[in-house]
């Protein structure tokens, strides 16, 4: 019984310690957690932009001409593009409400003919609460790098437009990089024609055949409204001249109109020659 | 006239013996309320182990008391060392107080709703002053009452100790030992962690196999509260777990405590003539009293056991995984321990014979063992049929548990069970938890690990280059594992896994691979 009593009061002072150690170390543990936490949200949702946001927001959030803006920007750090929508509230709120409920309509001056769809479950869209939170401390976390980018010089233009003519004959293509080209944010064609089907899907699927197969039978088409006579010239005017036919199920203006004053020739002609290397 | 009289006894005794008088013989009657029965001279006696007086003033407490009625006023020195009990009864009842405890303390924090009720666990971690500590001891003693509850059943049963006339007091223990069970089960689903969510719901989904098809239906989703798993299900899970559960619980702990008390604890089944049964009639000289000697044992392992599971709340943290996401089933997610063996039969075949009709009739056998088990005698030696068929259930428990984890007859592609191996879906593993600064941008061939820049890329992609070794399909060959590190943002880095392989027939390359974003600050290596 001695023993027991002995025992027993050496393990209350064991306990007592024990509990002493563990508040000692309580405040910065609970400090520890919350940083670790903070960080884990930037990886989630990391994976989540790739997923959700890239298709149009381009890789790293540099925005794809025509698609949808850069988030990956100054001016979205710095205030700017706040005040040009009006928007009083802080930057998180402004990234949380816009992805939850999305974007009815552009801002003033720009041309993105997609709206910015709605995320949030309570919104009818896929994404949890703590996912949209993860995203937005994503998007934060450039801060630092988009707002050291600023004064950095804007890539020279890359030669002489191609213009509107369908005609025109092009240059040898290098399909690596149009393949480039197109995933990259100047062309941007992938956001839509490979990893969404907001236009055409260019692989083949199914029955279907690729894109370069479907441009050469199209032109023999009935119901074809435009002007080409080889395949070639009708990837051409799908590109600089995106309204003279529009496949059915699709909508006209969606896709950008600018392509004739932005790309090259060679640009094209790799466009091209990507695509009719594609499966 | 005073509007009212306040009347002090304790002053008209005071006039009447005296200031220190009166007040010694206050503070004796108030000890001797409180104790139900021993004056401030019984208590002395009792922590100098004087032998007590006729009648033993130290069995009062028992039979005035409420709370000692639930003790027996002395043991049998036969039952009072380690064997036969291992104390196995006692310490189920000491975690279900530590579970009570610890669960009202998290109750305060917790809301049961899929919206809040991981960030309620998130603030628990980040913002409660011992708010893991609290949660540690919860899981940890939660775990170790379901296995010192199982085992305190195959002790039961390994001594005879069910037999007549104790065979009710089985019964309840295999009640309790169910609601022990459902009790530690129910409080995975509550964090709504994706480890929660997967657990409860392959557990759940037993339940639909129960035929015919509409009553399956019906139990499926009284117990999910909707054809998916949501806020309904959580609340149902919830009240389960802290109302109804707890209440069996106490219930049932009640009657098994009553019996206990009722037959006192079984003798060591050689002690006595077969088919006797002498636990009630104790002769004086082997008994050891509850007062003092129990009590102050009782009371050192109280105290001992809190700082034991203290101590073992700061090194074994309770998990918690990424928000719960039913579109979203991670790899080798599996039941709890315990219904492993659930899982494993669930593997052997037919859900409705190997997921009901079998653990419910092993269940049903259990109850009514004592009634079915009549042979009189509890020695070992006698009972070596009954014995071998209880260790051999202890066994195929051990084998089916086996059978129910993730290493058992489970198909995944084994490019995806490799990249596991570095990147888990249900703890942090070897990645997450190497150091961030040694991932040095770039592309890596793991069968080139010894060339790589840091120490950190050299062990991981031998860790890597190991688990690739391992894949054997036919038809493909030429394996080989690449990470490629790509710095992604301020502090963070991705990293992506690929393995690739040639088919032998069609000579094409194939490749599986998984990425992975990895923060500067991220730390998996706290324990959650």
């Amino acid at each position: 019984m001695r023993w027991h009593i002995a025992l027993g009061t050496l393990s209350l002072l064991i306990l007592v310690a024990v509990f002493g150690y563990i508040a000692v170390g309580e405040q910065a543990r609970m400090q520890s957690f919350t940083e670790a936490y903070d960080a884990r949200q930037i990886e989630t949702g990391a994976s989540l932009f790739e997923t959700h946001c890239r298709t149009c927001h381009g890789p790293q959030g540099k925005g794809i001409v025509g698609v949808a803006p850069a988030i990956n920007a100054a001016d979205l750090f710095n205030g700017e593009r706040l005040a040009a929508v009006g928007f009083s509230g802080t930057l998180t709120d402004y990234l949380e409400g816009v992805i939850s409920a999305g974007r009815p309509v552009p801002s003033a001056g720009t041309n993105y003919p997609q709206r910015m769809p709605t995320w949030a479950q309570a919104y009818g869209g896929p994404l949890r609460k703590d996912q949209i939170e993860s995203l937005v401390v994503f998007i934060e976390n450039w801060e630092d790098r988009a707002l050291a980018e600023v004064g950095a010089a804007p890539s020279a233009p890359s030669g002489t437009p191609i213009g509107t003519d369908i005609t025109v004959s092009l240059p040898e293509g290098n399909a690596d990089q149009g393949a480039a080209l197109a995933q990259g944010a100047q062309g941007g064609c992938s956001a839509c024609h490979e990893l969404a089907a907001v236009g055409p899907p260019w692989a083949a699927a199914g029955d279907t055949p690729g894109v370069f197969v479907r441009a050469s039978d199209r032109i023999n088409e009935s119901d074809y409204t435009g002007n080409a006579n080889t395949a070639q010239q009708y990837l051409i005017e799908s590109i600089v001249q995106p309204n003279a036919f529009v496949v059915s199920g699709y909508e006209a203006g969606i896709m950008p109109q600018d392509y004739a004053q932005r790309l090259t020739a060679q640009q094209v002609a790799d466009l091209i020659a990507y695509m009719e290397s594609l499966p | 006239m005073a509007i009212f009289r306040l009347h002090l006894p304790i002053l008209d005794e005071i006039k009447e013996k005296g200031l220190r008088p009166a007040l010694r013989d206050k503070t004796d009657d108030i000890v001797t309320r409180v104790t139900a029965g021993l004056s401030i001279q019984d208590v002395r006696s009792m922590l100098r182990d004087d032998p007590p007086g006729r009648p033993n003033p130290r069995l009062k407490p028992h039979s005035e008391g409420f709370w000692l009625h639930m003790k027996p006023t002395y043991y049998h020195n036969l039952v009072d060392g380690i064997y036969p009990t291992f104390r196995l009864g006692w310490l189920s009842t000491f975690f279900f107080v530590v579970e009570i405890v610890t669960g009202v303390l998290l109750m305060v924090y917790y809301t049961p709703s899929p919206e809040f009720a991981f960030t309620n666990m998130l603030d628990i971690l980040s913002n409660v002053p011992f708010g893991r500590l609290i949660r540690d001891i919860h899981r940890l003693g939660a775990e170790l009452m379901v296995a010192i509850v199982m085992l305190h059943a195959l002790r039961t049963f390994l001594t005879g100790s069910y037999k007549k006339p104790r065979q009710f007091t089985w019964a309840t223990g295999i009640i309790l030992l169910l609601v022990t069970w459902l009790l530690s089960f129910s409080g995975y689903l509550l964090p709504w962690d994706q480890l929660s969510l997967w657990a409860v719901t392959i557990g759940v989904s037993m339940v639909e196999a129960i035929p015919p098809e509409v009553v399956g239906r019906t139990v499926n989703l009284l117990f999910r509260g909707a054809p998916e798993f949501g806020a309904n299900g959580l609340l149902r899970w919830y009240l389960l777990h802290v109302v109804a559960l707890p209440l069996a619980g106490i219930v049932f702990v009640g009657v098994h405590y009553y019996k206990v008390v009722l037959h006192g604890h079984s003798l060591p089944p050689d002690a006595e003539e077969v088919g006797e049964d002498t636990a009630r009639r104790v002769p004086t000289d082997s008994r050891t009293y509850f007062f003092p000697h129990i009590a102050t044992r009782e009371l050192f392992y109280v105290v001992a056991l809190t700082a034991l599971i203290v101590i073992g709340a700061l090194f074994v943290h309770a998990p918690l995984e990424p928000h719960a996401d039913p579109l979203v089933t991670p790899l080798h997610s599996t039941a709890p321990w315990y219904f492993l063996w659930l899982q494993g039969m669930l593997k052997l075949g037919d859900k409705v014979i190997f997921g009901l009709i079998v653990p419910g009739v092993l269940i049903g056998g259990l109850l009514v063992l004592p009634y079915v088990e009549v042979g009189p005698s509890r020695r070992y030696g006698s009972r070596r049929i009954g014995l071998t068929a209880g260790l051999g259930l202890v066994f195929t428990f051990g084998v089916l548990s086996y059978m129910g984890s993730p290493w058992f007859a489970v198909q995944t592609s084994p490019e995806q069970e490799a990249v596991a191996e570095l990147l888990p879906q249900t703890h942090p593993g070897p990645l997450r938890l190497a150091d961030w600064e040694g991932f040095t941008v770039g592309t890596y061939e793991a069968s080139a690990y010894d060339q790589a820049p840091t120490e950190t890329l050299r062990s991981v992609l031998d860790e890597f280059e190991g688990s690739i070794e391992g894949i054997k399909i036919d038809g493909r060959s030429d394996y080989q594992g690449v990470i490629v590190i790509e710095d992604w943002q301020t502090n963070l880095k991705k990293l992506t896994l690929r393995i690739l392989w040639t088919d032998d027939v069609t000579g094409k390359p194939g490749e599986y691979s998984q990425t992975v974003y990895l923060h500067k600050d991220s730390n998996y290596g706290q324990g959650e």
